[in-house]
């Protein structure tokens, strides 16, 4: 007999394949926050106090996320500026970004929208218009990438938050790892886990609340609570290398349903010696034509838009 | 038997055999049932839920390629 494990309602809505749990819609949304805001306790995400800079793309997971950090707000524990990001893709992101201004609005959140345009003088779409890929460009994640995390970083100060959060979820960390481990880049993986750690006071730390969420349950998530999202799939994933690995674990997830959790669980249990061995321990200095924090004389963006102006 | 599948802005009305679950539909049409959320006659459902004569089934993307 399907019913709720927790309350015997018979209208259930998910029958966890990693554990076998069965939930109706009340008990799986109440369980689904307990589980993030537990994850916060856990990781110390999160201090009385905090104001948070929210990336808010109008998709799902950060639609999902503002619902679960206004109920912080609300208790006056953190505050929220959240921010959407206009990378300037035509037919994609302006519906995301209506439906990020209506979601702020809806719970009063205070909220910016920062243009790629406004900030580098160029959209992606002119980027990956100018430039293609025989002549050597990148593939179009890795600029957008490098971009919105300095931008994130400059409005982090700008407003005077101390975190900032994002809804990268079990997949996209799951799919980080696998794609980390193939490349070879062993230096990415120390980086990757639930809260940054900072190496320059210019460095805003990121913090990632749904880490331990699987994307499927974030989907039913906002339907379940009839969040209006931006569902639509960005028209540059396809270049992406991520893309694949995405469906390659998927595809792996059928037959073996925790896989993702043991990826992620076995990755954090080996974080502590691969950071010890191979955290990069570059000094950290100033980009000497923006001035943010930059591995480099030119922080990655300037060196970008210098090598487009040749 | 018939059934009204709205996929989208899609909507059709098509003919399944009986006792298909949702999951059989979702098969059919080639649909991977982890990257939708399932709606019968307005509520969720899970994957072996059946579908009968008149029900309404939408089919919401909720995960994307790439």
């Amino acid at each position: 007999m399907n019913s709720c494990d927790k309350c015997g309602n018979p209208n259930i809505i998910i029958k966890k394949k990693q554990s076998g749990q069965k939930l109706c819609k009340d008990c799986f949304i109440k369980s689904t926050q307990n589980k993030v805001i537990k994850d916060i306790r856990k990781y110390k995400l999160i201090k009385k106090g905090d104001k948070i800079l929210l990336g808010l793309s109008g998709g799902k997971d950060s639609v999902m996320l503002l619902d679960i950090l206004n109920s912080l707000r609300k208790r006056n524990i953190i505050d929220i500026i959240a921010v959407t990001i206009d990378e300037g893709i035509h037919g994609y992101r302006e519906e995301g970004v209506e439906i990020a201004v209506r979601n702020a609005k809806k719970l009063g959140v205070e909220h910016r929208v920062v243009k790629f345009k406004d900030y580098f003088g160029i959209t992606l779409d002119e980027i990956i218009a100018k430039n293609t890929l025989k002549d050597g460009r990148r593939n179009a994640c890795t600029y957008c990438g490098v971009f919105r995390r300095w931008i994130f970083n400059k409005v982090a100060r700008e407003e005077g938050a101390t975190k900032i959060a994002t809804g990268h979820n079990l997949d996209d960390e799951t799919q980080s790892i696998v794609m980390s481990y193939l490349e070879g880049n062993i230096h990415n993986l120390t980086r990757i886990g639930p809260k940054s750690e900072i190496k320059n006071k210019k460095f805003t730390i990121k913090i990632k609340p749904l880490r331990e969420i699987p994307e499927k349950e974030i989907g039913l998530y906002v339907i379940a609570k009839e969040l209006e999202v931006h569902f639509a799939g960005c028209p540059y994933a396809i270049e992406s290398f991520r893309g694949e690995i995405k469906d390659f674990i998927k595809q792996l997830s059928n037959e073996h349903p925790t896989i993702m959790y043991s990826t992620l669980r076995g990755f954090d249990k080996i974080k502590t010696i691969l950071k010890k061995e191979f955290s990069n321990k570059s000094i950290v200095m100033e980009c000497e034509k923006c001035g943010e924090p930059s591995a480099a004389q030119l922080c990655k963006v300037c060196s970008f838009l210098e090598s487009w102006k040749k | 038997m018939q059934i009204k599948l709205v996929i989208g802005e899609k909507v059709d009305l098509i003919e399944i055999n009986n006792n298909n679950t949702v999951k059989d539909l979702l098969k059919n049409m080639d649909i991977a049932p982890e990257t939708v959320v399932v709606k019968k006659n307005n509520c969720i459902v899970i994957d072996e839920e059946l579908v009968e004569d008149g029900d309404l089934i939408e089919v919401i993307q909720v995960i994307y390629g790439g």
